[in-house]
């Protein structure tokens, strides 16, 4: 469990510093299981932040996600840092932008969480629906949350609420960070992600199928890009007019083809944080598709995102080791 | 108008024999949720989940609408897009969901009607059914409605547990009703309370309230309030609830077309997306998500009821169910009621 009063404690000590602008964090939400994000600009501010299994949301996205209005005449631009909570995954997204120059490590103070995994919210509302009081969620030593519903203590098997790229992470600890908020986890054998079957092993025809049915649902509300840390391109290629490479028409062809090149863009780059397939409204399985390609960047290239901001890039590197029967 | 009763297990019989003569859409399920679709049997109706994920305004409304075809170049051409005369049925509508059309028409069918949404308005039957087990985020009560309410449909359906009491409450519902006269016998008082109590049932089931009292006028005061920062700074500015929202309306026009061939199509915007008011000249009067996220809480509680005289939310809660960040109106709106303006 995490030391909630330490993550107080070290939050406040941050966001009284006076090159820190604020701290984002997490808090409860309005109803049920849900979790906020929390922007603390003062020390009283932190009081309400909290650190559960319900704390999926990667806070990464936001300090790209800032907007910067134009400054007016003799005006100056705020640089101070934007101090965030991260767990392993949400680390490593911050690892990969440094290294891609979005951020520079000064921007940022980093309050490292080490995550045992955290709860999948579709799955948990599924099992209790219409929970409008809020939950607290414990996780104890034998791989059970611990639920108070109503004053009735419920123990689940953290198996059955756990999100399902969880259940694959390698990097449970913050690849990078200023303060650790409790001991790091050791890293066992990790099984493979098991939702690749749906890319590698049925008949294709199957494959298309499969990929149709729910390609056809999206309704590119783009909410995917947007929750996504790595997707952070000043003009997406979806929103460009001209040459508009993927038409406003939402119906199956266009889908896909947004569907595909969001995925490719994300090559070499997605952390597996599950963040885009968490906010589909329409539950496409995305992380289906990232983790084939997470797979397929791993073995031909050796190659893992975000692990060390003195890296290069996948493809901010080149060696002639590299497999090359795809090339024609 | 009228009040009648089907035994549920005619109801396939009955809707397989509109389906015959008609357009039917219902609620479908898809991968773990539903959605409406166009069905050609009974068996396809999904009546598991209370609300499809994509709500019934896109039916009157498409995401995807062609306005016209036109052949490009100097010796291009236009072709005029035909507007099918065929017969609607939208079935399994929720109060909310129903409502939505109230809320659209004096947009699509004011000074300028639309062709297109006034076509489907004109040749639909709106076939509601009561909730009897309302979801958290569910609040139509607060705007005076009700999860059984017969107000925005032509024909309301209730399940009474073994039958359904269908009251055809407008005269187009009648004239449709008329042409299935064998499946209906004539519903008993005992048959209408019943309803009642499914009814007040359903009402306990929804906890949550909006306190629209004194909303509009307030707000007219609160256009610099710090809420809206608040809530504009876990915005990620995704397109999720205005895409899900039965009343959001707003809508792009774009020409897609390859040498030979194009169409100018209408395709559903979102106020979220800084594109959404940039000008050609560079200039973006929305140009923070600050300006965006409060743009959205205006229009439907402030500028829709001085406007049109209706809160331009029908309480259905999707909004607040897939935001990924909890953007909840209803948290909104009553700490709106509660600030000092």
């Amino acid at each position: 469990m995490v030391d909630k009063e330490l993550l107080v404690k070290t939050a406040k000590k941050i966001v009284s510093r006076e090159d820190v602008k604020y701290v984002v964090g997490y808090k409860q939400g309005t109803y049920g299981f849900v979790i906020s994000p929390s922007f603390a600009y003062t020390p009283e501010d932190v009081d309400n932040f909290i650190y559960n299994p319900l704390c999926k949301k990667n806070l990464t996205v936001y300090p790209i996600l800032e907007e910067k209005l134009p400054l007016r005449r003799e005006e100056e631009e705020d640089k101070r840092k934007i101090g965030i909570v991260v767990k392993g995954c949400d680390s490593r997204a911050l690892v990969q932008i440094i290294q891609e120059k979005g951020l520079t490590r000064e921007d940022l103070v980093i309050i490292g969480i080490p995550c045992k995994g955290v709860i999948d919210l579709k799955k948990i509302e599924k099992r209790f629906p219409n929970q409008t009081e809020a939950v607290n969620v414990v996780e104890t030593d034998n791989a059970e949350y611990i639920l108070n519903i109503s004053g009735a203590v419920q123990h689940i098997p953290k198996e059955e609420l756990l999100s399902e790229v969880c259940k694959s992470c390698e990097y449970p600890n913050p690849t990078i960070y200023d303060f650790l908020i409790g001991e790091k986890i050791e890293v066992g054998e990790v099984p493979e992600y098991s939702g690749l079957k749906n890319l590698d092993e049925t008949p294709l025809e199957d494959r298309w199928a499969y990929w149709e049915k729910h390609f056809q649902n999206c309704i590119r509300c783009y909410a995917c890009r947007e929750a996504c840390p790595l997707c952070y391109c000043k003009t997406c290629m979806a929103d460009m007019l001209e040459p508009q490479w993927i038409r406003r028409s939402v119906n199956l062809s266009e889908n896909t083809a947004w569907n595909i090149m969001r995925a490719f863009h994300l090559a070499g780059r997605c952390i597996s944080c599950g963040e885009c397939e968490s906010v589909c409204p329409v539950n496409i399985p995305l992380m289906e598709l990232n983790k084939k390609l997470e797979k397929d960047v791993k073995e031909m290239f050796k190659y893992n995102a975000g692990l060390d901001t003195k890296e290069k890039t996948l493809f901010g590197t080149f060696n002639t080791e590299e497999p090359e029967e795809f090339i024609m | 108008m009228e009040n009648l009763v089907i035994q549920t297990e005619k109801l396939s019989e009955w809707v397989n024999e509109v389906i015959k003569k008609n357009k039917v859409f219902a609620p479908v399920k898809e991968t773990d949720f539903s959605n409406f679709k166009i069905i050609d049997d009974y068996s396809e109706i999904d009546f598991t989940y209370l609300l499809p994920r994509v709500p019934a305004k896109k039916i009157l409304f498409k995401q995807t609408e062609t306005l016209f075809l036109f052949t490009p170049g100097s010796k291009g051409s236009v072709q005029t897009k035909e507007i099918s005369d065929e017969k609607l049925v939208v079935f399994s509508l929720r109060t909310c969901d129903a409502k939505t059309f109230s809320i659209l028409d004096p947009v699509f069918l004011g000074d300028y009607a639309d062709p297109f949404y006034k076509s489907r308005r004109e040749r639909s039957i709106l076939i509601g059914l009561s909730c009897n087990k309302p979801n958290v985020n569910c609040f139509c009560t607060s705007f005076g409605d009700s999860p059984a309410s017969s107000d925005y449909v032509d024909i309301l359906l209730t399940d009474l547990d073994g039958k359904h009491l269908v009251e055809v409450v407008t005269e187009r519902g009648k004239k449709f009703i008329d042409n299935y006269k064998k499946f209906f016998t004539s519903a008993s008082k005992e048959d209408l309370d019943s309803k009642k109590k499914v009814e007040e049932q359903a009402i306990k089931g929804i906890t949550r309230t909006m306190k629209l009292e004194g909303i509009p006028e307030k707000l007219d005061k609160m256009f610099e309030h710090p809420i809206w920062y608040e809530n504009a700074m876990k915005c990620i500015g995704c397109g999720t609830c205005t895409f899900v929202c039965p009343t959001c309306h707003c809508f792009d026009m774009q020409d897609e077309s390859t040498l030979r061939e194009g169409a100018r199509v209408r395709v559903w915007d979102y106020c979220m997306n800084p594109e959404y008011t940039h000008h050609a000249s560079g200039h973006n009067p929305r140009p923070a998500r600050m300006n965006r996220v409060r743009n959205r809480i205006f229009h439907k509680f402030n500028y829709y009821p001085i406007n049109d005289n209706i809160v331009g939310c029908t309480g259905c809660g999707r909004c607040i169910d897939y935001c990924s960040v909890n953007i909840d109106v209803i948290d909104i709106i009553n700490k709106i009621g509660e600030a000092e303006s």
